[in-house]
């Protein structure tokens, strides 16, 4: 396994039986992957596609029924590779009697740190996941997107190197969808590497580098994104103040070099990104009506 | 009471023990890996599945060895905190509502008060923490595996041992807590629920001796005192004006006459002699017949109940308790002799009259033996002979031991011989009887065709009392053994069944603890009636449990297929917690001290059990998958 691969899946299968050792269901079949150090991976798929069953095979959460995966080098049942590893699962399964601080200092003290760098680290990252004035509160107290938070707190709580995210962004408001996926950016400017799955196509393409498609257990696709979403015989461009004198001249050339023309007018924006200038602006000015009330 | 178990010596008891337990791992472990290599190998194919089986087995040494006490003592805080959400604390209010209410159903007038006291506290409370523990120990890890907690746990660099650990570290330090609060609320409880006091009736003191009235306070009197708690006390004093409320309902009370002013006042003091610790020395039990030939047993008088022999009367039939460490230290004033006695009369005799009985002293190194009492035996209590250091027996003589041997059999026997020359008016119970303190006791009937029975236990020296405070912690620490076998128990099924079925696999499980020593016995064939084939055979043909089946296939084939089942059964029977030996409550509320011997016996069998027990569950945990 080369150095630079955390991850290594070999012909990795899983099938789920019943009490009788009847199968039910063949959830992953025969997957080959690697994840490769300081990435974003991503896996992505419909429901019930083996993305979280990867994900738990990884952890060692699950056994496969054939096959390998290799997670730093060692067996993924190999609990010492969990020194190295964080983990947010697809609820954040907490416990719910404990406050946000006393969650962190109890995962905190299943890895090998001092009580000082356990404090100041519970400390940071309740600060960096904006939870520091309802530290005190128990987590059942705690909003879906509070959860997720703490939830990814703790998943950080050992600076691992590898990081697994199962559908990070479920439950997340659009302002917490952002802070999320910046996060997730943030950490692979800190060299970190990070596996997620989800089912939310744009959570994938705004932040992974490469990414795998599975549907029903199977590998569908693999590859960088840029690539994959690269269409070759399209070209785009976007130009800013164009008057109308200029577009016709454009459309001319086009036909005289026997192209197609797709589509050419004003572009709309995302919805989200609509929400998130509004939210900006009204963070800016309180309490004035932004925009769109003629159009209402 | 009557000790059935015979208390063995630590230093015996080890090495037996220590030999059983290995035995047991052995086979268990054997066991284990053949069922996992086996499964493995159906589920995964022969390569895979042993290869399966040796990497398990591989890494399991890392996880029993490697264990991270941080690690382990940060899932023990979890399991302290996740039970303390879970209102554990109410059990310790149930309690005390318990104790407070306790006065309306508890008769402190009855006869042997603190038996009822001691009883009701330590029965409540081990109902109270053993039902707790069972509930907690048994759904905790269901419960996080159902809400998908422990898998962000076990994503962390946690061994499944130190969950298993954790996990019982944490109920059994939880129910140690409970434990010792309960505890001394307890010992508070019995000890003002018994504290009371009488007032002397000065009217009824009578003057002992006729003819002293003029003097009349400088003489012994005897009296009554008032009725508190049910009972009134016969009241003694001396010249001096001190003495006692005699004993009634297992307690006294001093007494001393104070002059105030014009006025004579009693002042009485708190019951004593109730709340006591008595340190049993036991002997070796062995039988003498009517020609003072040394055999195994004494007579069987046809009782179903086969703890007792019995000493035939009127002959020289004995029954000969063999004491170690009679010592002036150990004995500093007296010896104190207590027996409880069973009794068998052919003829009813004189009822009120008892069957007499004599003990004999006897020097195990000189054959000296002395006649120390004649008492008459009475059933159903506990007889108190005091033996004064310095002896004035009528009769002296020597019991000399002499052997025999036909070849095959080695018989022994005892010859009296009379003392030639210099005998002594007075004899000293150390220098004389004792041989580097051994001492022999000697019963005999003196009552003809009436018989004494007796069971090793059933004599004692009585040493220097122990502390009764210390006693009742015992107690406690009985039940605390329990509490750990429980949430062992609990925690183990809990790895791999759900919290309810977890639940009653462990009440199965201590309910077949309770019926272990049956289990065992009807295993080994020890039982009337055969085993539970044959047993069944004779309840459909309604054959006497004694007879022996009448010869034949349909004999065979029984004894046969018991005699399987019965190996099977002593397997099962063996790996059963000794729950019943655990509990020590007769020997607290019957004033028994409880030996450190017990303690370290009963101690290590559960330290044997929990660490079996961890093991198991850490196995079982290690296999299952988490996630699924």
């Amino acid at each position: 396994m080369p150095d630079d691969v955390i991850i290594e899946a070999r012909n990795l299968t899983k099938v789920y039986r019943d009490f009788w050792g009847r199968q039910k269901v063949r959830a992953l079949k025969a997957l080959d992957l690697e994840v490769r150090r300081g990435e974003i991976f991503g896996l992505l798929g419909p429901n019930g596609s083996g993305k979280t069953t990867t994900i738990k095979l990884i952890l060692g959460l699950l056994f496969p029924t054939s096959g390998q995966v290799l997670c730093f080098g060692r067996d993924a049942t190999d609990v010492t590779k969990n020194e190295r590893i964080g983990y947010l699962p697809e609820e954040s399964y907490l416990y719910k009697f404990l406050s946000a601080e006393e969650t962190l200092d109890f995962y905190g003290r299943l890895f090998k740190m001092s009580r000082r760098v356990r404090r100041q680290r519970t400390a940071d990252l309740i600060d960096q996941v904006g939870l520091t004035r309802a530290k005190k509160r128990q987590l059942r107290e705690y909003s879906k997107g509070m959860t997720r938070r703490i939830g990814l707190a703790q998943a950080l709580i050992n600076d691992p190197e590898l990081i697994l995210l199962d559908e990070p962004t479920t439950g997340l408001d659009p302002l917490g969808t952002r802070d999320m996926k910046q996060m997730i950016l943030d950490l692979r400017e800190q060299g970190k590497t990070v596996v997620m799955c989800s089912h939310r196509l744009d959570d994938v393409q705004d932040v992974c580098d490469r990414i795998a498609i599975l549907y029903e257990g199977e590998l569908k696709e693999l590859g960088r994104v840029d690539s994959l979403l690269k269409v070759h015989d399209v070209t785009e461009i976007h130009v800013r103040k164009l008057n109308e004198k200029a577009q016709q001249e454009i459309r001319q050339i086009i036909d005289r070099e026997h192209g197609e023309l797709v589509s050419m007018g004003n572009p709309t924006t995302t919805l989200e990104r609509l929400f998130l200038d509004i939210i900006a602006e009204s963070e800016l000015h309180p309490g004035r009506r932004v925009r769109g009330a003629k159009d209402a | 009471m009557v000790i059935e178990t015979e208390q063995i010596p630590f230093h015996e008891w080890i090495l037996w023990a220590s030999l059983n337990w290995l035995l047991v791992v052995a086979a268990l472990a054997v066991t284990g890996l053949f069922l996992s290599s086996l499964i493995a190998v159906v589920r995964h194919g022969p390569a895979r599945g042993l290869e399966l089986t040796f990497r398990v087995v591989g890494s399991s040494f890392a996880d029993l060895f490697c264990m991270s006490p941080r690690r382990v003592w940060a899932l023990t805080w979890l399991a302290i905190k996740d039970s303390l959400r879970r209102r554990v604390v109410i059990v310790f209010v149930l309690f005390l509502i318990l104790l407070l209410f306790a006065g309306w159903f508890l008769d402190p007038g009855s006869d042997h008060p603190l038996r009822l006291y001691i009883s009701f506290v330590l029965t409540s409370t081990s109902y109270l923490v053993l039902l707790l523990m069972l509930f907690l120990s048994a759904f905790s890890l269901p419960a996080d595996l159902k809400s998908k907690t422990l898998h962000t746990v076990v994503t962390k660099p946690v061994r499944p041992s130190e969950i298993v650990l954790g996990r019982m570290l944490g109920f059994i330090l939880l129910g140690t807590f409970l434990l010792v609060l309960m505890g001394a609320m307890s010992y508070v409880f019995v000890a003002r629920g018994l504290a009371h006091t009488h007032e002397v009736i000065p009217s009824s003191l009578k003057v002992v001796q006729p003819g002293d009235d003029a003097a009349k306070g400088d003489v012994p009197l005897k009296g009554k005192s008032t009725s508190v708690n049910n009972h009134r006390h016969d009241v003694a004093l001396d010249r001096k004006g001190r003495g006692r409320l005699e004993m009634t309902q297992d307690h006294f009370h001093r007494v001393i006459r104070r002059k105030q002013g014009d006025k004579t006042v009693y002042e009485v003091g708190q019951p004593e002699g109730m709340r006591i610790a008595r340190v049993p020395v036991y002997g070796k039990l062995r039988f003498m017949d009517s020609q003072r030939q040394e055999k195994e047993a004494g007579t069987n008088v046809g009782d179903e109940w086969s703890y007792r022999s019995y000493i035939e009367g009127g002959s020289l039939a004995a029954g000969v308790w063999s004491f170690e460490g009679v010592t002036p230290e150990q004995f500093p004033e007296r010896l104190q002799v207590e027996m409880t006695l069973g009794v068998f009369r052919t003829w009813k005799g004189d009822i009120e009259q008892g069957i007499a009985g004599v003990l004999l002293l006897r020097n195990p190194k000189t054959g000296l033996t002395v006649e120390a009492k004649i008492f008459p035996a009475r059933e159903f209590s506990t007889d108190v002979h005091q033996i004064a250091r310095k002896l004035t027996p009528e009769t002296v003589y020597y019991l000399k031991r002499e052997e025999d041997s036909d070849g095959l059999v080695k018989k022994v026997k005892y010859v009296r011989e009379e003392i030639t020359g210099h005998r002594k008016s007075q004899y000293d119970l150390f220098d004389d009887l004792t041989d580097d303190g051994r001492l022999e006791i000697w019963l005999q009937c003196l009552d003809p065709n009436q018989y004494l029975g007796v069971a090793q236990a059933d004599m004692y020296l009585r040493a220097r009392d122990a502390s009764f405070a210390l006693n009742f912690m015992k107690g406690y620490f009985g039940i605390w053994m329990q509490m750990v076998l429980v949430v062992g128990f609990g925690v183990m099924f809990s790895t791999f069944l759900s919290g309810s079925v977890a639940m009653i696999a462990t009440v199965g499980m201590l309910i077949g603890g309770f019926f272990r020593a049956f289990m065992i016995k009807l295993a080994m064939g020890e039982t009337y009636g055969g085993g539970p084939v044959e047993s069944f055979i004779r309840l459909l043909t309604q054959d006497n449990v004694v007879s022996d089946l009448p010869a034949g296939l349909r004999t065979t084939v029984a004894q046969t297929t018991d005699a399987v089942l019965q190996k099977g059964l002593l397997v099962v029977a063996k790996l059963l917690p000794p729950l019943r030996e655990f509990d020590c409550a007769g020997y607290v509320a019957y004033g028994f001290n409880i030996s450190a011997d017990w303690i370290a016996e009963q101690g290590l069998t559960t330290l044997s059990f929990a660490v079996a027990l961890f093991v198991v569950g850490y196995f079982f945990l290690k296999t299952r998958e988490v996630a699924k």
